[in-house]
């Protein structure tokens, strides 16, 4: 998920190269066990380099804690404060939590401790254990000082290939020999090291982040149930679109494949004992503090015009039980996919909405125009009265009352 | 041509890749601001980085710290020696009566309009009915901000030194050495890049706009180290000093 070094950036240094015939490097599984925080509690850099980056970040902190695209909730800011205190090991009071209002499935950490999530993240999860494994991944790129060790790590291998490259060409043009393609050669081993090294980091991320988990309490499972999601999301969207998923790994990733990542998170949650208590899903609570929201976010996914992932993301949501807002978003995908038979589909999915106590408003409203639609016309009226009862100042009211007069 | 031209030459094109560029616009109507004026400077970006051995820019908070004070100190002496009085906000909410929230609004806004005067003044892509001097304007907000806090200009100002580190030195010096043998590489050094754009708060304009580059390809060679009070004050000068009144002024004035 935290683009330490975003793909562009590596590549970009060095101009772009071209490697698709290599075969993959598998990078090995870090045991949870073995990952211990690198830092304590109130750390502050004390070298040049990273306290210079913790100053850039400073500003950058300010930028976002200004940002219009944030959600503006305290109750959801100081929940997620509290459950990145439940994970953040010595870091519990030195992490930021701000949520972002984008409908994709993210987050990142900087590395002065702030952490931001996508509001699209926050959709897909099923519970605060799923939650509380992304944020104590996060947590973990903090605890591992990985922004620090990564800049290092790029800085190092570039000094030495800059001044390999400047020796090659001198001993080059005065012994009369072209040394150019070993130059190049050297340059491709350091590009896909750093690739190598960014997805290391994220496996220690990962392995960090599940040792937190479990010492918090929670069901150390949810971590790679969070990737299968993601895994069967991709396949979904890609199967209505009639294209093959994408593999997801390439030797110029920055993170490791979704597929090793969720077989390493469940080969290591074996390995993570929950702590003293049960461990905890939190799905309660964590519904509690999104709810006023998850209506809009659902709301935006489904407007992404990608109705495999977001069919695939309400009937995973829907595993812990249907509701009324779930019915009425699956059957908001089908009437915007609007392909032959799908206003049928979601006529039923309105019709099961309102069932629940819970449907929204225009789950009564959509239902009334798909029952007018068949010739139901005083049934369809009636729903559409319901809607006015629920929403008599819903911005389409006017509308409404005008096909009710007809 | 004999060994020793062939070097002059070389060395001399090496001299020519070292410099300093401005190049500023001024709407047509500008007149660069003197007397009693007063001038808020807008959370002023200036950071100093290192240059690593292979080129990459290091974040150092020291030097930037340093630098800042400097270069601020500089701009106040220069803006009072036109008998301005400047104010620099350091945070959005800082100035009394003023929401943090139009701050960062009008920060974004200027960002938006600063990218699209770099893009069609400097980048080439010139716009047809945008030809003569800028003509670029943050509007309403610019104007309630500056009836709100009583100013009359609005200075955006960023600026970014990259200072070459001695490992990169060694790299220019070899890379200009080796075209003694016929490997001739050299190599980009300590940097400049800033700019400042000025909005009238009276019509919300941006009236003034200034871009400077500077950038040296021969080792130990740099135009000024804005960690110098000295170094700062060049910089400040280079960029704030030479304002020209826009073109309808100047032909008035002929």
């Amino acid at each position: 998920m935290n683009e330490l070094l975003t793909r562009r950036a590596i590549l970009g240094g060095f101009g772009c190269a071209c490697c698709a015939g290599l075969a993959g490097i598998a990078d090995a599984r870090i045991s949870p066990q073995s990952m211990t925080p690198l830092i304590t509690s109130g750390y502050r850099p004390t070298e040049k380099d990273e306290q210079g980056l913790w100053h850039r970040y400073e500003r950058v902190e300010h930028e976002i804690a200004g940002s219009n695209l944030l959600v503006q909730d305290k109750a959801l800011a100081s929940y997620l404060g509290g459950l990145a205190e439940r994970v953040g090991g010595p870091a519990a009071k030195d992490l930021r939590v701000y949520v972002a209002h984008i409908p994709e499935f993210n987050a990142f950490i900087a590395p002065t401790g702030f952490m931001v999530v996508f509001s699209g993240l926050l959709m897909r999860m099923r519970d605060e254990a799923q939650l509380a494994g992304v944020v104590a991944h996060e947590a973990g790129h903090f605890l591992r000082r990985h922004h620090i060790r990564g800049w290092r790590d790029l800085r190092n291998k570039t000094d030495v290939l800059s001044i390999a490259g400047m020796a090659a060409g001198l001993g080059g043009g005065a012994t009369g020999v072209y040394l150019g393609d070993a130059v190049q050669l050297a340059e491709m081993g350091a590009i896909l090291s750093l690739f190598a090294y960014s997805r290391q980091l994220e496996a220690e991320a990962d392995a960090m982040g599940l040792k937190l988990i479990g010492q918090s309490g929670y069901d150390p499972t949810a971590m790679p149930e969070t990737w299968q999601q993601l895994i069967e999301e991709v396949k979904a969207s890609a199967r209505m679109r009639r294209k093959r998923p994408r593999r997801g790994y390439s030797l110029f990733a920055t993170h490791p494949a979704p597929a090793s990542r969720m077989a390493d998170l469940r080969a290591s949650s074996r390995e993570v004992t929950g702590g003293t208590g049960p461990q905890a899903r939190g799905r309660d609570r964590y519904l509690k503090a999104l709810s006023p929201h998850r209506a809009r976010f659902l709301d935006d996914q489904v407007k992404l015009n990608d109705p495999g992932a977001s069919l695939y993301i309400v009937n995973n949501l829907a595993k812990d039980g249907w509701n009324g807002l779930l019915r009425f978003y699956e059957a908001e995908i089908w009437r915007l996919r609007g392909q032959k038979g799908d206003d049928a589909r979601a006529a039923q999915g309105y019709a099961a909405a309102i069932d629940f106590p819970d449907a929204p408003p225009e789950a009564w409203r959509n239902h009334g125009y798909a029952l007018a639609k068949t010739g139901r016309r005083e049934e369809g009226k009636a729903a559409l009265a319901r809607y006015l009862a629920l929403a008599p100042n819903a911005s389409d009211a006017p509308m409404v009352r005008f096909a009710l007069a007809q | 041509m004999g060994r020793r031209s062939v070097i002059l030459v070389a060395v001399s094109s090496l001299a020519l890749s070292a410099c300093v560029q401005t190049r500023q616009y001024t709407d047509v109507d500008f007149q660069p601001p003197q007397g009693d004026y007063s001038l808020i400077v807008m959370r002023p970006d200036v950071q100093v980085g290192s240059l690593t051995t292979a080129g990459l820019v290091e974040p150092r908070a020291d030097w930037t710290e340093q630098a800042r004070a400097n270069v601020l100190r500089a701009l106040r002496e220069q803006q009072a020696g036109r008998g301005g009085r400047t104010l620099v906000m350091e945070r959005r909410d800082e100035v009394r009566g003023i929401d943090a929230k139009l701050v960062a609004d009008l920060e974004r806004l200027h960002n938006a309009v600063g990218n699209s005067i770099i893009l069609h003044k400097y980048l080439g892509l010139g716009l047809p009915t945008k030809r003569r001097g800028i003509d670029w304007t943050l509007g309403e907000d610019a104007v309630r901000f500056g009836r709100a806090s009583g100013m009359d200009y609005a200075l955006f100002l960023y600026a970014q030194d990259n200072v070459a580190s001695t490992g990169r030195v060694a790299m220019q010096v070899l890379g200009i050495a080796g075209c003694f043998i016929g490997f001739c590489a050299p190599q980009g050094g300590a940097s400049q890049t800033a700019f400042a754009s000025l909005v009238d708060l009276k019509t919300g304009d941006v009236v003034w706009f200034n871009v400077l580059q500077t950038g040296s390809q021969l080792p130990g060679v740099a135009f000024g180290d804005i960690r110098t009070p000295q170094g700062s004050a060049q910089m400040v000068e280079r960029l704030l000093g030479r304002m020209r009144a826009g073109r309808n002024v100047r032909a008035r004035q002929q």
